[in-house]
């Protein structure tokens, strides 16, 4: 969701320090007279002001003449420019190219800037030795497979001592050219020879609390020198940059670790459910913004069904993410307790208020019944859903907006519709539908209509091209928000594949629930079942009588496996145990254990269902045509 | 709840006389529900072929009571259609309401089909056959047989009867149903031929359907269908 705070910058340092380090040395402009000196990627951007006195210090000496007040201006004026623009830059290689632009050529021909290797993003105080590598200007050339192994230096003695201190020197300060000439050797090798002391300037760069590599600032021989001066125009420049890039590893870091963490929180995989299909996407927002909070889901549900789920958390940051899951989490608890739409929202709602009034997030909750082919709807301030039917036609559906989660005290609808076969539900996040230069209304427009110009070619498009035909609305740019996409192919389940019976708990309950699954096994042709089925119904209705208080609940469903699914009004779930005497629970669902292809039980918010699985041998399995016609038998 | 009433139990037949079991909410519930009970459940297959049968069975102009008719459709319009003498009977004022307007060729009554023998107000007189369809489960197992016994007296010898219950063991159970809260009860098939053959009549063909209602507050049900003769 955009919102206008808490724009995150896109990944720094943090996020991908082996590519901004990656380089080989070999790939430089040497600082020779031969060479074009900026190595600036940005043809069209603006050279930083000129520094026009920047040779006449050297003309003048470096007597603190009356006559210098201008030159210092304009060093003042220079700097004010330069530094402002490093710090505009959002990334490293932003800052790196901004730095760049400011200093090559107004006050220097040629600029190397090595970074710390590995850059570090804690608070961590620095300690000799330095360990150094060169960082070339964006856009990178272009590695050559034995480009693998680029330079690593390390920095030794007197020279990180100078760069642990934190201000700059000149080439030719005691104790350091063996070190300057082993750092700059891959960058001038086979081309022109090391610059003489006063035409180099070796500028720490120097972050809050640590040392995060250096700057080196070359004149060619035909320049004049640096001055004494240009150490402290060379210590602006480098502070700068050292703060820069500190903001830049330092919101990398969080870009980084966010975005792995939202990727972590959203399904790894969908579930297949029986009468449904699904597919998904989920987009990061490009550049600006990484990291949003936006999540899907989809969760089986007794009977078949399935809740098909899509929200929203508001903002772009850490804690964005770090809510949604918390969101997601709740909506799965709830909705494994079967609760209606309309219900989960407000229980969804109470919680994010407990986790903090600030936390609004907008969430849609469907629950898709692929037997009596219905669909039922809440909406918490989401964008609707869009119905693509079978003949074709897109339908926005019309849902009672309802408001955001986080707003507390008001209460959500619930609304049921038809959901037929080979029709195609599609839940979104704003991402996809506003953009700066579109309103929601706008957008929604475009996509029921792209809906349905997708069906206009092909009957029923397969679920995964509608998917990127969808995306496709979005064109071609930076997309300012994320973006999650739900589709779901409903197929339902013909009612002659289901048996379903209220049954009254009494001692006589279990032979009646094995005599009618033994009636539906026949019926469909699975004779070859009956044993286990009816051993396993027995044992689970056994169990469910004991506890009930109100009828029970018997279903039966034939799809590529039986499913069976007994239902009663108490929560307590039965637990796999060892036999004790006198205990007739617990050992039943060992057989249902050994016998089941899966079993499992669920508590409910009105009792708990359990359930088991076999899987139907491949010649009883019915062949039947996907999607199911809508008629019934 | 009469959750420990054995089937075909009529022990409560004496009270039945005195405290008839207030059905006020269950009228109130059809009342409200009205329309969205034909949408909910479309697709009525086994309920018109065995109008189809009816029809086929009877002469022109037979007498059928409807018994539970609802909005008329499709059953009251369809046997109106093929030719019989339509009078239909439901507890629901609304629905009376309905059928009236959908079968304008039938007599319509609100009427509790617990109320509905010879002699009774109104007086229906006899019949060539007596529908049933999703009726008698509105009704306590306690009143079941007893009302199949007043069909059997609403009949004229060798009528025809046909029923339709949802295959279910429970009495009087709360359930919720299109956005309301009805009682119910049924019989598993065995259970339901005893009843019906204990009342004195003959199966002539039993069928059953797996049905899902076009809604999502009501599950899935296995529907018996029994076509049967008045003994005697």
């Amino acid at each position: 969701m955009r919102v206008t705070e808490s724009r995150a910058p896109h990944e720094g340092a943090g996020s991908q320090p082996a590519a901004v380090v990656e380089l080989r040395a070999a790939h430089v402009a040497p600082p020779s007279p031969s060479s074009p000196p900026a190595p600036a990627p940005a043809a069209s951007a603006q050279p930083a002001p000129a520094l026009p006195d920047a040779e006449r210090p050297a003309e003048h000496g470096r007597g603190g003449a009356a006559g210098d007040i201008e030159p210092q201006t304009d060093r003042l004026r220079y700097l004010d420019t330069a530094t402002r623009r490093i710090a505009r830059g959002m990334d490293l290689d932003e800052t790196l190219r901004e730095l760049r632009l400011a200093a090559v050529p107004a006050f220097a021909d040629t600029i190397l800037v090595y970074l710390c290797d590995p850059l570090s993003v804690g608070d961590e105080k620095s300690a000799p030795p330095v360990t150094l590598r060169l960082h070339l200007p964006e856009p990178p050339l272009k590695p050559r497979p034995d480009a693998a192994d680029t330079e690593r230096l390390t920095v030794p003695g007197r020279l990180a001592e100078l760069l642990l201190a934190g201000r700059p020197v000149f080439g030719d300060t005691q104790g350091i050219g063996s070190a300057v000439a082993e750092l700059l050797e891959p960058v001038l090798s086979g081309a022109g020879s090391l610059p003489d002391g006063r035409r180099l300037i070796v500028a720490p760069l120097r972050g809050r609390h640590r040392v995060m590599g250096t700057v080196v600032l070359l004149r060619h021989p035909d320049r004049p020198a640096f001055i004494g001066d240009d150490l402290l125009v060379a210590s602006q420049l480098a502070t700068h940059t050292a703060l820069g890039i500190d903001k830049a590893v330092l919101y990398g870091r969080e870009a980084s670790v966010a975005d792995a963490l939202q990727r972590a929180m959203l399904p790894s995989s969908l579930p297949e459910p029986t009468g449904v299909r699904l597919a998904s996407r989920y987009l990061p927002a490009s550049e600006t913004a990484r990291v949003g909070g936006d999540w899907y889901d989809a969760i089986p549900l007794p009977g078949n069904r399935v809740a098909l789920v899509v929200g929203d958390v508001m903002g772009h940051s850490m804690t964005s993410a770090a809510i949604m899951g918390q969101l997601r989490t709740t909506v799965q608890t709830l909705a494994g307790l079967d609760l209606p739409p309309d219900e989960v929202l407000h229980h969804l709602d109470e919680q994010a208020q407990r986790l903090g009034s600030e936390h609004m997030a907008t969430c849609l909750y469907a629950i898709y019944d692929p037997v009596s082919r219905r669909l039922l709807v809440a909406n918490a301030g989401h964008p609707p859903p869009v119905l693509l039917h079978p003949d074709g036609r897109a339908e926005v559906l019309w849902v009672p907006p309802g408001a955001p989660i986080g707003v507390g005290g008001v209460a959500f609808e619930a609304v049921e519709m038809a959901a037929p076969a080979g029709a195609t539900l599609l839940l979104y996040t704003d991402g996809l539908v506003e953009s700066r230069d579109r309103d929601v209304w706008t957008g929604v427009e475009l996509l029921r209509a792209r809906l349905h110009a997708a069906a206009h070619v092909l009957a029923a498009p397969p679920l995964e091209e509608l998917c990127d035909e969808v995306l496709d609305i979005l064109g071609p740019g930076t997309r300012d928000d994320d973006i999650a996409l739900l589709a779901a192919r409903f197929d339902g389940i013909p009612s002659h594949d289901v048996a379903y019976w209220f049954l009254d708990p009494r001692p006589q309950t279990a032979g009646r629930a094995r005599r009618l699954t033994a009636r539906s096994l026949h019926r469909w042709g699975l004779e070859s079942m009956l044993e286990s089925t009816e051993l396993m119904v027995s044992e689970v209705v056994t169990n469910a009588v004991r506890y009930a208080t109100r009828p029970i609940t018997l279903r039966l469903l034939r799809t590529d496996v039986l499913r069976c699914e007994v239902g009663d009004d108490s929560q307590k779930v039965p637990r796999m145990r060892q036999a004790q005497p006198g205990d007739e629970g617990g050992r039943g669902l060992f057989l249902v254990d050994r016998l089941a292809w899966r079993w499992g039980a669920t508590r409910l918010s009105t009792g708990k269902v359990v359930w088991f699985e076999q899987q139907i041998p491949e010649r009883y399995r019915e062949k039947r045509l996907v999607p199911q016609p809508d008629g019934r038998p | 709840m009469g959750s420990g009433n054995s089937v075909g139990s009529g022990n409560s037949g004496a009270d039945q006389e005195n405290a008839r079991p207030d059905r006020t909410g269950q009228a109130e519930a059809f009342d409200a529900i009205g329309d969205r009970y034909d949408e909910a459940f479309p697709h009525k297959e086994g309920q018109l072929s065995a109008g189809e049968w009816l029809i086929g069975s009877l002469p022109g102009g037979a007498r059928v009571l409807d018994l539970g008719c609802g909005t008329g459709l499709p059953t009251a319009r369809q046997l109106a259609d093929g030719g019989l003498d339509i009078v239909g009977v439901d507890l629901s004022g609304g629905m009376v309401e309905l059928a009236r307007k959908n079968v304008p060729g039938g007599v319509f009554h609100r009427l509790d089909i617990a109320d509905a023998r010879p002699g009774g107000t109104p007086d229906l007189g006899r019949f060539d056959a007596v529908t049933a369809f999703f009726s008698l489960l509105m009704l306590q197992r306690a009143e079941i047989p007893l009302a199949l016994r007043s069909i059997h007296q609403l009949l004229l010898p060798g009528g025809l009867f046909v029923l339709s219950m949802v295959e279910a063991d429970v009495d009087d159970f709360a359930i919720p149903f299109l956005g309301n809260t009805v009682r119910v009860s049924g019989y598993l098939r065995d259970d339901l031929r005893r009843v019906v053959e204990g009342a004195d009549f003959e199966i002539l063909e039993e069928t059953s359907y797996s049905y899902a209602p076009a809604i999502a507050d009501v599950p899935p049900e296995e529907q018996i269908f029994l076509r049967c003769r008045r003994r005697g």
